[in-house]
């Protein structure tokens, strides 16, 4: 007992730190942003109370339901995208390749590669007159599927999807590339000794080994999906006219362009809203299959 | 357990030391400042756009070295903001109360909510440092109810229309054309010959609505139009506003612009001018410089004004224009860091910067003799903008007005929209924001 409790003392200590600067930086300002969101304020003069006004301003507004629109398709082509990808390439990586050492930086780079980069990147790849796309299409004779990539309201939030998909892949590749060299070697062994191999191997033993740490990014993968902002800041400002804003960008452009903090903040607590359930949601599938 | 326990402490105290030894390189660098502000050294902080290859930031970054170098006891540390983002940052930080000691300003709308904070230093007492040189046109913009907040470095005229010589001959207009129809003409013409008639690089979103709008607008509805909106006499519905937005649409419909021209920096659209990839660019004079003076083939480039339209109100002879760059001081600063600010500004806004800027061909508002040896695309300049100055529309309009305009033309360039709706959509924003008021 006596040796319980200081050892409780001791995480306590040991997390103490941690705890006062998630509470500083997540937990605090999250209620001023809520506090904020009441108000009608320029940033800069006096607030006034306007209770639920910017909420209510915020439902009506076709440009904020365009922005969640466009969150929930990068976060469905994301996790279509990424995960599979992801695994896909983990699978591959996690056989004894030649050079899977060199597959998996080249893999990873992208996510430590800096979002401005990467957008810069991408946006000289959809360049209409000089972009590598384009001129690829040219290449092969397919000149009739040139686009204006990001200035189409068809394809601009497609086009970022495919950067968005091609930055964060690799992240997902080596949380699942950890989970897979987890699996120990008796079940892979024995598993073949009952026959199954290939996919079958793969579907009915592998898949539901990892199955945590797929859960894991899938959460991730959805939480990310919210978060994103600098590659779409950097690729389009959220244009043309509105047509790739996602919420963190409404957000940015209301609060500190438009200098209406109040509704700023009343979005900013709208994407936490939503992340939160759309995540409570994916917690509870994942959890009545198992 | 007590294994645990013992380790963890272990782990705090390395984390403990680490922290310890973190705060002691901290104060060490506080020593040194410390021991170079004895000798009297001020250090002020400004921020500033001049990020751009435009040939007045050079002048103005070499007049911050030459101070510096005239001033030992007085460090200007810099933050350079890429004027895109400036005004964003500028309002950011004003919102946090963390303004730089001296600041570059807009006139205007951009100005107000500074004013109304409290954020800037009147200059009243520095006054007579300019009264010789500066009109009263240039000041009052930075007047607000008798106070005079900023000084402004340049004059700029935002709707200078940029056209190559040889690709409006190569259809047959040797001159800019003076009418909308002929406009529209020689637009269809350069379109059927397969050249881009206008480039545009509307990806930040302004030039649709400063470069184009402001002197568009102009043509239909005269230039006390704006203001009137502002008190609401006038509404952005009006038809000759429409018919305005209306020319957006049509040059968006006939193909005018170049396709990337949402993704496109405006930068880039004189890129395109000046290799010779479209005919036209309605720009600003600033980049007179990189168009014209610095380049090998400057005569090339015509400059011309929007051209008339059918029963506008407005003088086709007007430019739109503003000054621009003020520089104002922060009013948070200690005694010392005020004097040095002040000193600052007395040095950095003089006759001879306007001198500096004018021989480099950059129109200022101060009353300076244009020099003997100017460029004569400087002169062609200051006679094409001579004639009457028309309002810039951000520079009356507030920000989150001038915002839902942009994206509502930028929707027409991409088929979205009309411009009534255009039109209605500004005036509910407007109608908003003299409600707040």
């Amino acid at each position: 007992m006596h040796t319980l409790k200081r050892s409780k003392l001791a995480i306590f200590i040991g997390l103490f730190p941690a705890l006062v600067i998630y509470l500083g930086i997540a937990i605090v300002p999250i209620g001023i942003s809520f506090y904020y969101s009441l108000m009608d304020w320029n940033g800069i003069g006096s607030k006034s109370f306007v209770g639920f006004d910017n909420y209510v301003r915020m439902f009506q507004d076709d440009t904020f339901w365009l922005s969640v629109k466009n969150n929930l398709l990068i976060m469905v082509t994301g996790l279509i995208g990424q995960l599979p990808l992801g695994l896909v390439m983990a699978l591959l990586l996690n056989k004894a390749l030649k050079g899977s050492g060199f597959f998996r930086t080249v893999g990873f780079m992208p996510v430590v590669i800096s979002s401005v980069m990467v957008s810069l990147i991408w946006g000289m790849m959809y360049n209409t007159e000089y972009g590598m796309l384009n001129n690829l299409l040219k290449f092969v004779g397919l000149e009739s599927w040139q686009q204006n990539w990001l200035g189409d309201p068809k394809w601009s939030i497609l086009s970022i999807s495919a950067a968005y998909i091609w930055q964060n892949v690799g992240l997902y590749m080596v949380m699942l590339l950890a989970a897979l060299q987890n699996i120990s070697e008796e079940v892979n062994e024995a598993a073949e000794l009952d026959g199954a191999t290939g996919l079958r191997r793969t579907w009915f033993i592998t898949l539901p080994m990892i199955r945590t740490t797929l859960m894991v990014t899938i959460v991730y993968s959805i939480s990310n999906s919210f978060r994103v902002f600098d590659l779409i800041q950097v690729l389009t400002g959220g244009g043309p006219a509105h047509q790739t804003e996602v919420m963190t960008i409404h957000m940015y452009n209301s609060a500190f362009v438009n200098l209406d903090y109040g509704y700023g903040s009343a979005v900013s607590i709208m994407i936490l809203l939503f992340s939160l359930v759309v995540i409570t949601i994916a917690n509870r599938l994942g959890k009545e299959k198992a | 357990m007590n294994h645990f326990t013992k380790r963890t402490l272990l782990v705090s105290l390395t984390a403990a030391l680490a922290l310890s030894t973190a705060a002691c390189g901290k104060s060490s660098d506080n020593n040194a400042d410390g021991g170079s502000s004895s000798g009297d050294t001020v250090t002020l902080t400004m921020m500033h756009p001049w990020t751009t290859p435009n040939i007045d930031n050079d002048v103005y970054k070499a007049r911050i070295e030459q101070f510096q170098k005239d001033h030992p006891n007085i460090v200007i540390k810099t933050d350079e903001v890429p004027s895109a983002q400036y005004k964003t940052k500028l309002r950011t930080l004003a919102a946090a109360n963390n303004l730089a000691d001296i600041n570059v300003v807009w006139p205007g709308a951009d100005l107000a909510p500074l004013v109304d904070g409290k954020l800037l230093e009147p200059i009243n007492e520095l006054m007579d440092t300019w009264k010789d040189i500066l009109p009263e046109s240039a000041l009052t913009p930075f007047n607000v109810d008798g106070q005079q907040y900023a000084i402004p470095t340049k004059q700029t005229f935002v709707d200078i229309i940029y056209y190559n010589k040889d690709m409006l001959s190569s259809v047959g207009y040797d001159a800019f054309p003076k009418t909308y129809s002929d406009f529209i003409d020689l637009v269809k013409k350069l379109k059927a010959s397969n050249i881009t008639p206008i480039s545009l690089g509307n990806k930040e979103q302004w030039p649709l609505q400063s470069s184009m709008l402001s002197a568009i607008g102009d043509r239909f509805t005269g230039s006390d139009f704006l203001q009137k909106v502002l008190t609401g006499e006038a509404k952005f519905t009006d038809p000759e506003f429409v018919s305005a937005i209306s020319v957006i649409d049509e040059l968006s419909k006939l193909k005018a612009f170049n396709t990337d021209a949402n993704n496109m920096d405006s930068v880039q659209s004189q890129d395109y001018l000046i290799q010779g990839k479209a005919a036209m660019l309605f720009t600003s004079s600033t980049v007179d410089a990189r168009v014209r003076i610095n380049n090998e083939d400057g005569d090339k480039f015509g400059i011309a004004l929007f051209p008339s339209v059918d029963g506008g109100k407005g003088d086709p002879a007007k430019s739109a224009g503003v000054v621009q760059y003020g520089i104002a001081i922060n009013s948070k600063l200690d005694e010392r860091k005020q004097a040095a600010a002040e000193e600052f500004m007395k040095y950095f806004v003089s006759e001879d910067l306007y001198k500096d800027l004018i021989s480099n061909g950059v129109v200022v508002p101060a009353k300076v003799d244009v020099p003997e040896d100017a460029s004569p695309y400087l002169k062609e300049m200051l006679d094409l903008t001579g004639k009457g100055t028309a309002p810039v529309f951000d520079s009356i309009i507030p920000t989150q007005v001038v915002s839902v305009i942009q994206n509502g033309l930028q929707a027409l360039t991409i088929g979205r929209g009309t411009p009534q709706e255009v039109a209605q959509d500004t005036q509910a924003a407007m109608d908003d924001y003299l409600k707040k008021k």
